[in-house]
């Protein structure tokens, strides 16, 4: 992403963005409760590191917690959003 | 019933009807040994990430944080009144020392993007890793040597890279002074957003913190900004049940 991508991307976007690296990166968890589908997802915002860093950040958090499931070690269930990840394969 | 849960507060929220939740929905408050937590009923099994839901999660935490400063849930936190007094009950100790931790504050944000390339660029030539040089050594060295130099340029510049964008962090750290109760910053300077910063400030500064860092932006013109705020405290919060 240079300057000139930055200039393009409408103010709505970086706030939807900014908004983005805040809500889904960080905050209070209860642990097995947060459910966020990526399916039929309206966002499209490849190539800002911002919004694939809390992907993956998700996407880890999501792994971890099913290992932690498949080996017994956790009674909570696979959550949804879990399974929207595995399906849209992102 | 399902709820969607927006953030814990140590005060009653002001004019929730105010403000739309997810789906529409009113938010209501609901109290748990003296801790109020900001919800609104939702009968879905998953909250889709979409714009008009994430914009409508950051206003009703935003609301409260005109008022007061939250404790905000992450987007996408689905619950029920049992789970959340079970939980606010098992972590109350957590959550009254994040309570005074963030108290009378908000969180402000500074990313940072420099031309990764360049400065690279920069740093060979000051090492001496330039196209005609790595030539030359290559041709005069054996193999293994060759290929150990490398490596030790490789990691001279990885060394120098991560120097600089320490230097920036100190600087930034250096220019906002006391203005900032505490930060969390995230380095990676091997990217073109290499600096994300989250500021903890008191309301009461903010624009003192504001005044800074306008006057720190300008003396770096290689750099490029971008600030936001105030956010509820999501970087200063994070809490797992």
């Amino acid at each position: 992403m240079n300057d000139l991508d930055l200039q393009r991307l409408e103010e709505s976007d970086l706030s939807l963005l900014e908004t983005l690296d805040h809500v889904l990166n960080r905050g209070l968890v209860i642990a097995g409760e947060v459910t966020i589908s990526v399916a039929n997802v309206d966002l499209l915002f490849v190539g800002l590191n911002v919004l694939l860093g809390s992907v993956e950040t998700m996407r880890e958090n999501l792994g971890k917690r099913n290992r932690l499931e498949e080996s017994g070690e956790a009674g909570t269930p696979r959550t949804s959003a879990a399974r929207s990840l595995e399906r849209e394969g992102t | 019933m399902r709820l969607y849960a927006y953030c814990l507060c140590e005060d009653e929220p002001a004019a929730l009807e105010a403000v739309a939740g997810l789906n529409g929905a009113k938010p209501r408050t609901i109290y748990s040994g003296g801790i109020a937590a900001v919800v609104s009923d939702y009968e879905d099994e998953s909250a889709p990430l979409t714009r008009d839901n994430v914009f409508a999660h950051e206003r009703v935490v935003g609301h409260v944080l005109a008022h007061t400063t939250p404790l905000p849930f992450r987007f996408g936190t689905l619950t029920s009144e049992a789970q959340l007094d079970d939980y606010i009950g098992e972590q109350r100790e957590s959550l009254t020392a994040m309570f005074v931790r963030v108290r009378g504050c908000v969180e402000m944000s500074v990313k940072i993007i420099w031309d990764v390339d360049s400065i690279k660029s920069e740093i060979a030539d000051s090492i001496g890793e330039t196209p005609a040089s790595l030539k030359a050594s290559s041709d005069a060295e054996g193999r293994g040597t060759s290929f150990l130099t490398m490596k030790r340029r490789e990691i001279l510049g990885g060394e120098a890279l991560e120097s600089r964008a320490g230097e920036v962090a100190a600087w930034i750290r250096d220019s906002l002074g006391d203005t900032v109760e505490q930060d969390a910053v995230r380095l990676q300077p091997g990217e073109r957003l290499f600096f994300a910063a989250a500021h903890l400030v008191k309301r009461a500064r903010l624009d003192g913190y504001r005044e800074r860092l306008a006057r720190a932006r300008v003396q770096r013109e290689g750099l490029h900004f971008l600030t936001s705020g105030p956010w509820p405290p999501y970087s200063f919060t994070h809490l797992r049940a």
